[in-house]
């Protein structure tokens, strides 16, 4: 062979062989990162909500975009037994020290998902695991409870919770049966519930107080509240609207679904699954709210275009024709926030969520307060809960139980982010419930938030079967189209209900149990 | 193989020793016909040996691209063929139901409309941002002095470099009916509140417009490279024998002009195609279905209702259309494209 300088034509064939090489070399090898990069949490951003955001939240702040996301690194995971939790690191941190205490020898390795809603948060779940790249600890809201229980990804805690039922005793007794049954599907428990929220009526007091309003009764009806809203929508020379006395946001939990509860309705037809007698035997036993309680929730089948349904949505249109209410939005919420601190929006169903939110907008405890949704035909109030949830395909379950068991502990709760400094959402604990917890951010008539449950103990989750994500597709959709003014309300139903048919036709075994 | 990888290291040895292998080869030809042994056969170049060894080179050099078309363009294309004729919850195995999934796409009056919607957001992107890039490239080409030129170069350019996300959540606060500062200042000219994106009639408009306001720097980087290439001594000879303003643009500019037009119409068709992110973001596909596009009811469909045969019949419809809105363009660049 030639001792001479390599050529210019050679050195590129030469080059051209070793870049095939390496992208063999790079195809070949079995790169099994873990985890999309997750980013972290909460920004005040109006189509963005971290993915561990509070059941019925709709915009907890997000600094990311909506698809961006990050991971934190398992910190000195050598020797240590990883769990992978679907959390906001930052929020999660205090309970996983807590875990650590008692468990040195575990790792946490947290991704935050970010999304536009929660169903958006569950696809991207979904589209994890179905990437093969699964996780222990998932995060479900009740949009996403039935959707994971009934593709059968989520863990059913039956097992778990009879062995434990000592250390659990304490947990029961602290979290109305409402919570709890909202996390059963078809006779078993998936999820502990951890947080919730029910959509009362947020309003803003200095709005309220120049116009001369008080704090509403208890019970005020729907035309106490039409007159107030009335009273408090300010319009300009020209007729148009600088100020609403109501507004909502386009989604499944909230918008406009209160109002179909209060007027005696549903999207769906509710029923009770049987079974669950397991644990309503032994957690609560004694407790009259727990009775007649089963095991889970059913919506079997559509009834969009309810008459009561064709009349709750009538009378929001009516209010979007008054100049009453905005524009209606879809996704979180950020907007509505933006708004209501700006004292350009008088009212809008909420829930405990926005005690944390608002003072982070930077409203100061007394500028707003909360009462009980209206009442209508009644006053069911309509919810929403949410929980960590055990994957089936978690290689640690036993040891994602222990974790989960600290979560839901009086101590794992006190010290979680969502509930320090501020509380971003409502705990399901009773016990919790305090003044001092809202003594820096208000609301005043804080007690409201699980007054709901206790004085209304009809009141129920929103209906969120295993199709919940197509649902509320459909349900936004002709939402909008009504509230654009497109279709007639009863039109706008009447086509909503029989999409909602051909999806449930092709999802016939949603209860495999029935 | 093995005799190629052979002839070729021979071949490079004798090159590198300043030896011809063509000289040798033509030689050695002559020689094969007195039967000379397989191996020195197999040591002599031949010019198809030469041909097929600049050949492997060239190969080697594409392979890179090549493997990565295969494995992330085509492969995936040929397996969403195959599963649209599947239906397929990711968790459960895949069912074979046939063309159940084209039957329903067809019947899926909400797919149509997404498509519906799409070609019309084709046609009004691509006119526009090409109108508008055109003019902008136009005015910037004769501004003086040169720093001014350069300014506003980066300026119109600059919202490309965006996160498309981001601008959509910005303009989504702009274009609010109540609060927006769009609307703000069409008040101060008595124009009343538009309802940008809580409107059919005006969501699909507000798409356009931000959709054009990201996009249209791009082309115009490239109408203005178009535009300074062009041969002087054409547009000097046009000058003298008298063609200026409207004439000069539309016989002599416009023309010279249309390779780049060309280009920018099929990356503009294509990107239009596929536009997902500021409707998504900014309306969810809404009011209703008025913004809502195929790439939109595909990933609803794929990964949001998990029925990726369903998605995939939906993913096959577009790349059908996109095939045919292209070779329509490339027929109609064959008869409407002058190159020099």
């Amino acid at each position: 062979m030639s001792s001479q300088v390599l050529s210019r034509r050679g050195f590129l064939r030469v080059f051209g062989v070793g870049i095939g090489m390496t992208v063999l070399a790079a195809c070949g090898g079995a790169a099994s990162q873990s985890g999309a990069s997750t980013a972290a949490a909460p920004g005040q951003q109006p189509t963005s909500v971290a993915a561990a955001t509070p059941a019925g939240q709709s915009a907890a702040a997000t600094t990311a975009a909506p698809v961006a996301e990050t991971q934190t690194p398992p910190a000195a995971s050598a020797g240590k037994t990883v769990l992978r939790v679907q959390a906001n690191p930052d929020e999660e941190k205090p309970t996983e020290d807590l875990f650590i205490q008692q468990h040195p020898d575990v790792a946490f390795d947290n991704l935050s998902i970010t999304g536009i809603d929660h169903e958006e948060v569950a696809s991207k779940i979904l589209s994890m695991v179905a990437a093969g790249q699964p996780i222990d600890l998932g995060y479900a809201a009740t949009e996403a409870t039935q959707l994971y229980a009934g593709q059968g990804l989520s863990l059913a805690l039956d097992d778990y919770v009879k062995r434990d039922a000592d250390t659990l005793k304490e947990y029961f007794a602290d979290v109305h049966p409402s919570l709890v049954e909202a996390m059963m599907y078809e006779g078993s428990l998936y999820q502990l519930p951890f947080d919730f929220n029910a959509a009362n009526m947020y309003y803003n007091t200095k709005v309220f107080a120049e116009a001369g309003f008080k704090h509403p009764a208890d019970d005020w009806s729907k035309d106490d509240f039409y007159n107030i809203a009335k009273t408090l929508t300010k319009k300009d020379s020209s007729g148009q609207a600088t100020a609403f006395g109501y507004g909502w946001i386009n989604r499944l939990w909230g918008s406009w679904m209160p109002w179909i509860f209060v007027n005696g309705s549903n999207l769906l037809t509710e029923e009770r699954a049987p079974g669950g007698a397991w644990l309503w035997d032994t957690f609560y036993k004694d407790d009259p709210a727990a009775k007649g309680r089963g095991g889970g929730w059913r919506w079997r089948k559509p009834k969009a275009n309810d008459p009561a349904n064709v009349e709750a949505l009538d009378f929001m249109v009516q209010l979007y024709n008054e100049g009453i209410t905005p524009a209606v939005e879809l996704g979180g919420g950020g907007t509505l926030q933006g708004f209501f601190s700006s004292g350009k929006l008088a009212m809008t169903p909420a829930g405990g969520f926005w005690s944390g939110g608002l003072h982070n907008a930077g409203m100061k405890r007394g500028d707003f307060d909360v009462q009980l949704f209206p009442k209508w035909k009644n006053q069911r109030h309509q919810f929403g809960t949410a929980s960590l949830f055990i994957f089936k395909q978690s290689p640690h379950k036993d040891l994602a139980w222990e974790y989960y068991k600290v979560r839901i502990s009086k101590e794992g709760m006190k010290v979680h982010g969502v509930f320090n400094p501020v509380t971003l959402t409502t705990p399901t604990r009773r016990s919790m419930m305090t003044a001092e917890r809202f003594a820096e951010t208000g609301p005043e008539h804080w007690q409201v938030f699980y007054d709901t449950l206790d004085k209304h103990p009809d009141t129920a989750p929103i209906p969120a079967p295993p199709v919940s994500n197509a649902e509320t597709t459909l349900f936004t959709s002709y939402t909008a189209k009504a509230m654009a003014l497109e279709m007639k309300p009863q039109e706008a139903l009447d086509a909503l209900q029989k999409e909602l048919e051909a999806l449930f036709a092709r999802n016939p075994k949603m209860y495999p149990a029935e | 193989m093995g005799r190629a990888v052979a002839t070729y290291v021979w071949a490079y040895s004798q090159k590198e020793q300043g030896v011809s292998t063509l000289s040798t080869a033509r030689e050695r030809l002559e020689r094969r016909k007195t039967g000379t042994t397989w191996l020195a056969k197999l040591r002599e170049p031949t010019l198809k040996g030469i041909a097929r060894r600049e050949a492997l080179t060239g190969y080697l050099f594409v392979a890179p691209t090549l493997l990565g078309i295969l494995v992330f363009s085509a492969g995936p294309v040929i397996a969403s063929l195959g599963l649209s004729f599947f239906s397929w919850n990711v968790f459960s195995p895949a069912q074979l139901v046939g063309f159940a999934n084209y039957q329903r796409l067809f019947g899926d009056t909400r797919v149509l409309i997404s498509f519906a919607n799409t070609l019309r957001l084709v046609l009004a992107l691509v006119l526009l941002e090409l109108l508008c890039a055109l003019l902008l490239a136009m005015a910037l080409e004769g501004t003086r002095p040169a720093w001014l030129r350069y300014f506003f170069r980066t300026a119109f350019f600059f919202p490309l470099l965006m996160s498309g996300a981001a601008a959509a959540i910005a303009w989504s606060y702009m274009l609010h009916k109540e609060f927006g500062v769009v609307n703000y200042y069409l008040g101060l000219l008595w124009i009343p509140k538009i309802p940008w994106l809580a409107s059919a009639r005006w969501a699909l408009p507000a798409i356009v417009i931000v959709y054009i306001w990201r996009q249209a720097g791009f082309y115009m980087v490239l109408f203005m490279g178009g535009l300074s290439n062009m041969p002087q001594e054409v547009l000097d000879a046009a000058r003298v024998d008298g063609a200026t303003g409207w004439r000069r643009l539309w016989h002599i500019v416009l023309p010279l002009l249309s390779p780049t037009v060309f280009f920018a119409a099929i990356i503009g068709v294509i990107g239009a195609l596929q536009l997902f992110d500021e409707p998504y973001i900014m309306t969810r596909g809404g009011p209703g279905d008025a913004t809502r596009t195929a790439v939109m009811t595909m990933y609803e469909a794929a990964f949001k209702n998990l029925e990726l045969g369903y998605g995939s019949a939906i993913a096959l419809l577009l790349f059908v259309l996109i095939l045919v809105v292209t070779l329509t363009q490339f027929w109609a660049g064959e008869r409407f494209v002058f190159y020099q």
